[in-house]
């Protein structure tokens, strides 16, 4: 039994590392590569290829588990990396093209799920996976393409740092919507719950640095991964066992962790780990997309993907301006955070392990495709850039 | 000179330097230790990636750059600012009146103000010179006094021996 489930995740880990690897090759971003190694191996259509069975990897507590420390850390760095000083430093600025961001990208998403009618929940729901970009994909292809040299990078960062924080806030509001019941004094109750508890959490965060700085002192690399791995996957649980947002709970301790001088250290022992997680994580999104299911909101992703990729140009081209850049630089904000990823499937993941119905089926299914072709579309826009712009340029 | 300091959440910090004109010099810390070099020609130009740098490599890189293997010294132009004080590098030419004498018989520092600290002949340097240490054509004197007290030493090496240490007003030789 136990060496059964030991080949199975050998087989998980080996297909995560080859898709790794191709998606390095090709110059991709490794998110879209890890689910589709998911989807591949895993126990939905495809289950085979030309009579050869596929399905090697069935989705088990395991890689459950890991997926789900995959989100925590996954919040846990977006804490830690969030930059107070940044946000702070250059608010108006951050501010205008944060809202100009949110109104277009967020608006765009209610427009689409009451078009395609919807739910409330459901509609906020796809606002949010659209809405937000991919801080790993985008980051990564600014340093890539050399772009994080350039002006660009200013208004690209500034929307990141601001959508950072909107979607901590924002999971907290729709997990504890998700999950308190129908009506709307019980999820009222259960999102001033969830903010009872992530206020005590910031608490601690901003008042305890000292604290944190002594208790994190370890002085073997070992020690200190194992008491912040433990610290964190502990708080992220009290607040899941409590019916938060796990999730959340990892960014405020994220946070906390980031006014200490730990963080370097952070980065360089936890980020292997992190890495880990959130590479199972991705791939079990893969495993549990049954890709049948696509067909059935393919007129949605349709629309999304057109909608959005033109709403994401527009919103950061105006962002541009607001930082004063020429018209290709403009043009080159907007190309350049057009990509989505890991907090799309985070939302995603929420939705399937809150609700029944659309919210666990059809909602996954379409974040997962719409995060394929976004994660792909923006890093190869922002390649080919140059195409692009030269042609507005041109008009 | 500004150098411009921005987080790159994820990444690292990333540091601006001004050049000459609109020029920047892009410096990007992974949080890994790598280092890469980008050279931004002009405000509206895209940046040029120049080189990556392991830490390893760029410490070795900082190092020289910042002169600790070789630093080149501008002997027309050295001053170094010890409160009133600076230090000259003066060249005994073979017709100096002091060629031949000792330091004592000299009398530098009775009829000038300033201290000899050290003298430097050809490789070697002789550090705090005892008074009979003779003065040789070509030594090179190292020496602490006031602006005034190193105008008088110079004049009394004669104007024919201050091959070097001209005593250049508001030369930047701190930075060399």
């Amino acid at each position: 039994m136990a060496g059964e489930l030991l080949l199975e995740i050998g087989i998980a880990l080996t297909g995560i590392a080859l898709a790794g690897a191709l998606a390095y090759r090709v110059g991709l971003s490794v998110i879209p590569a890890y689910i589709l190694a998911g989807i591949l191996i895993g126990p939905n259509e495809p289950t085979s290829v030309a009579g050869i069975p596929l399905t090697l990897v069935d989705y088990g507590e395991f890689i459950d588990v890991v997926a789900e420390l995959g989100i925590v850390f996954l919040l846990f760095f977006l804490g830690l990396e969030f930059s107070v000083g940044q946000l702070l430093g250059d608010r108006t600025r951050i501010a205008k093209i944060g809202s100009v961001d949110f109104v277009v990208n967020f608006g765009l998403g209610l427009g689409l799920g009451f078009a395609f009618s919807f739910t409330v929940v459901q509609t906020l729901f796809i606002a949010g996976i659209v809405y937000i970009s991919s801080s790993a994909v985008v980051t990564k292809s600014l340093i890539d393409n050399g772009w994080v040299a350039n002006a660009e990078s200013g208004p690209i960062l500034g929307t990141l740092v601001f959508e950072d924080i909107l979607i901590a806030v924002y999971l907290a509001v729709l997990s504890a919507v998700a999950f308190g019941g129908g009506s709307v004094t019980e999820a009222a109750a259960s999102v001033g719950a969830a903010f009872a508890f992530l206020g005590a959490l910031a608490l601690v965060a901003w008042y305890g640095t000292a604290h944190i700085e002594r208790l994190f002192d370890a002085t073997s690399d070992e020690l200190f991964l194992l008491r912040i791995l433990g610290v964190t996957t502990l708080v992220a649980g009290a607040a899941l066992t409590a019916g938060l947002s796990e999730a959340v709970a990892a960014f405020f301790v994220g946070t906390a962790f980031s006014a200490t001088s730990h963080t370097e250290r952070i980065e360089h022992v936890v980020s292997p780990a992190r890495d880990f997680f959130a590479a199972v994580f991705f791939f079990a999104i893969g495993l549990t997309t049954d890709i049948t299911l696509l067909a059935g909101v393919a007129w949605l992703l349709v629309a999304a993907l057109v909608a959005t990729t033109v709403g994401k140009v527009v919103s950061g081209t105006l962002s541009g301006r607001v930082y004063g850049l020429d018209a290709t630089r403009s043009l080159r904000v907007g190309i350049g955070l057009v990509p989505r990823g890991e907090f799309s499937l985070v939302l995603a993941a929420l939705a399937a392990g809150s609700g029944s119905g659309v919210l666990q089926n059809v909602i996954p299914a379409f974040a997962v495709g719409y995060v394929l072709v976004m994660s792909i579309l923006g890093t190869v826009l922002m390649q080919n850039s140059e195409v692009i712009t030269d042609r507005i340029g041109n008009w | 000179m500004t150098i411009y300091e921005t987080e790159v959440p994820g990444v690292g910090h990333k540091f601006e330097l001004e050049l000459d004109g609109d020029e920047r010099l892009i410096v990007l810390i992974h949080h890994d230790g790598k280092r890469e070099v980008y050279l931004r020609p002009g405000e509206n130009e895209d940046s040029e990636k120049l080189f990556g740098l392991t830490g390893k490599r760029a410490r070795q890189l900082g190092s020289i750059l910042e002169g600790a293997y070789f630093q080149p010294v501008e002997m027309d132009d050295i001053q170094v600012p010890l409160g009133e004080s600076i230090i000259e590098w003066v060249e005994i030419g073979a017709d100096s009146p002091v060629v031949g004498d000792t330091l004592q018989e000299a009398s530098i520092r009775n009829r000038t103000g300033v201290s000899v600290v050290a003298i430097q002949r050809g490789e070697e340097t002789i550090a705090n010179p005892r008074p009979d240490v003779t003065i040789e054509a070509g030594d090179m004197l190292v020496s602490l006094g006031t602006r005034e007290e190193q105008q008088a030493f110079e004049e009394l090496l004669g104007e024919e021996g201050t091959a070097g240490g001209g005593g250049v007003e508001g030369g930047d030789a701190g930075d060399a």
